[in-house]
């Protein structure tokens, strides 16, 4: 599904040189749960970032089925984005003037294959799965920290991505909340096979995933399976 | 860019006007009125006093062609052969003439000297609207001999004081009243006051009329001069149509339309006003340019995190741009019909108050024409300033503007 080799990717800031990817080699499986985890500054969100095209990196090569990501132009990696991929990020990133189903739909408003009632289907569905769809009118700022991070799980997943991103998506959760996140990304992973790539520093969350990778200074330091088969 | 970009950049515009701060859209709204307002308020004063001027003009003075007396003359002879010429033509209404002599008025202690022009009533009918400005009395007759109509400011209001006048008067003249009038070639003569009229023109407000007979009286032969004849002519045909036809059907006398008198009279006056109007139209432009440059700039500095989300899940930077430019057109054409209201208030409100002044009195000229032209150069400025800063932040990378 992404085959990474020998990622590298070095921050200059004047004359300080911060190798924050080093050499990062891995083969990440269709259907995967993967959970990359280190401490802060260890590079797991700028792996996150390049793995999901949004930023560039130093030397190496990342090959997403089949397509090595390296040699799309600018409009390629955001149709790759919209078409293939999804994000959820810490904050949550709702677009704030737009209600629930709005911000659900977006993504999928511009797919040129969907319909409007494809994708108004579509985002019912998955609001519905993550028990919001009585909020559908809403605008985020009237739901709470955990109902607005699974809008954005609603969000990324409404195009149906071959891969879903999540970085640090429980960090501004409590642990309740974090655990309705989990287990939303958990049911979606078992019941989609979703391939889902992971940002965490909590070590409670290495239970949901199916295989743990830890970076220290950019460079991979364990790489384990948690006791699950993938499917 | 294809439909559904456009859709979703045009959703996400007008969610953030609905939705986000209703005192920025307000405000710039308010803005762009304003700055419509300041633009087409000034030319069109400007137009109004121009066109005030002119119709004024053509009105009580000149008519569309003015035939007066070659250079080394006094009269146009040869009167009634020539006003059989004119009438003639193709294009004309009427031509009319008019003699003017200067003569000293007495009204009880009062003495004025005012010119007396002598006209043909019924004829003068076709030319001037001067019958209809009778605020007292009645316009002159053909035939009336020892009647005369004057002018609002020549017969004064018997309630100011001689020396407060703004202008001499015969301090209070009233219809049916007997003015004295001592003519410059020694005929004296005693009028009634048939009529007291107001065009709002000072020349013609500050003469008095008598019929022709009249006139043939105190000359005291028949007139077969004029100090000019004054043309009109018919809807549909140009002031230079009928000038040239004069000319070419062999009038000996000088032939001018409106447009050469004024050149001649007023067109320093009116480059200035031109020059003013510009001064206007390019400072209103650049406040509105300067305007929405900084408030859509704000607005994406503000959302620099966002636009770089919204570019991580796949919208296009071309969805992003628009999104601002969508914004930036939503809100330029509120303006600018804010702008259209505001205006037309003020033209309401100008024609039922226009700016009176001794010489002349003038509303707002606005046509079709100039509110769209108005409204099409504010409304590119205001794009021009909008997508600017939206092309901008449109480009930036992602990591750079999701760090903002």
């Amino acid at each position: 599904m992404i085959e990474i080799q020998d990622l590298t990717k070095i921050y200059r800031m004047g004359s300080v040189e911060v190798r924050a990817l080093d050499g990062v080699t891995l083969d990440i499986a269709k259907g995967e749960f993967l959970g990359v985890m280190g401490a802060s500054g260890s590079g797991k969100t700028t792996l996150l970032h390049m793995l999901g095209l949004l930023d560039i990196p130093t030397s190496g090569r990342i090959v997403i089925d089949g397509t090595d990501v390296g040699t799309l132009t600018d409009y390629e990696k955001t149709m790759f984005r919209l078409y293939k991929l999804g994000y959820v990020f810490q904050d949550f990133a709702l677009v704030p003037d737009l209600t629930v189903m709005e911000n659900v739909s977006l993504p999928a408003m511009l797919r040129k294959d969907r319909t409007e009632d494809q994708y108004r289907e579509a985002s019912i569905g998955i609001l519905r799965k993550i028990g919001l769809l009585d909020r559908q009118d809403h605008l985020p700022r009237e739901l709470s920290g955990g109902q607005q991070q699974r809008v954005s799980i609603a969000r990324a997943m409404v195009n149906k991505p071959d891969i879903l991103f999540a970085d640090e998506p429980c960090a501004n959760l409590d642990t309740e909340n974090s655990r309705l996140v989990l287990d939303q990304f958990r049911g979606i992973n078992e019941e989609m096979h979703q391939t889902i790539v992971m940002v965490s520093h909590e070590d409670w969350h290495k239970d949901y995933f199916h295989r743990i990778i830890r970076l220290r200074d950019g460079k991979v330091v364990s790489d384990g399976t948690n006791g699950y088969s993938i499917h | 860019m294809g439909k559904k970009e456009l859709k979703v950049a045009f959703l996400l515009a007008l969610r953030s006007l609905q939705r986000g701060s209703r005192s920025s859209v307000i405000l710039t709204v308010l803005i762009i009125g304003m700055c419509f307002t300041n633009m087409i308020f000034l030319p069109s004063l400007f137009n109004g006093i121009e066109q005030s001027i002119t119709k004024q003009l053509v009105d009580y003075e000149v008519g569309n062609v003015l035939v007066s007396p070659e250079s080394g003359d006094q009269y146009v002879n040869n009167l009634g052969a020539t006003l059989g010429l004119i009438n003639g033509l193709p294009g004309v209404e009427r031509a009319t003439p008019h003699y003017t002599e200067g003569a000293t008025f007495t009204y009880r202690k009062r003495i004025l000297g005012v010119s007396v022009r002598a006209i043909m009533p019924d004829d003068e009918k076709y030319v001037s609207p001067l019958y209809t400005k009778m605020i007292a009395g009645d316009y002159l007759g053909n035939g009336d001999t020892g009647e005369i109509i004057i002018g609002k400011p020549v017969a004064g209001d018997p309630t100011i004081r001689e020396e407060d006048e703004f202008q001499p008067s015969l301090g209070g003249v009233r219809v049916g009243d007997s003015v004295t009038v001592a003519y410059a070639n020694g005929y004296t003569r005693n009028y009634r006051v048939k009529g007291i009229y107001s065009t709002g023109w000072s020349q013609a407000d500050s003469a008095a009329y008598v019929s022709w007979t009249d006139m043939e009286q105190v000359i005291g032969e028949p007139l077969d001069h004029a100090s000019d004849i004054t043309v009109k002519a018919k809807p549909g045909y140009s002031e230079t149509f009928i000038k040239n036809e004069l000319i070419q059907y062999g009038v000996a006398d000088k032939v001018q339309t409106t447009s050469d008198l004024l050149s001649k009279s007023l067109g320093t006056a009116f480059q200035s006003f031109a020059i003013i109007n510009l001064v206007s139209l390019i400072v209103s432009i650049i406040i509105t340019t300067v305007v929405l440059f900084i408030v859509i700039t704000i607005k994406t500095l503000n959302s620099r995190r966002q636009i770089g989300i919204l570019k991580a899940i796949g919208v296009d930077k071309e969805v992003i741009m628009h999104n601002y430019g969508f914004q930036v057109i939503i809100l330029a054409i509120l303006g600018i019909i804010l702008g259209i209201v505001l205006t037309m208030l003020l033209a309401v409100y100008m024609a039922i108050h226009p700016v009176v002044t001794p010489a002349w009195s003038a509303t707002l000229y606005l046509t079709p024409t100039d509110i769209a032209m108005n409204s099409l150069i504010l409304f590119v400025a205001a794009v021009v300033a909008g997508y600017v800063p939206a092309y901008q932040v449109s480009r930036e990378d992602i990591q750079t503007a999701m760090r903002a």
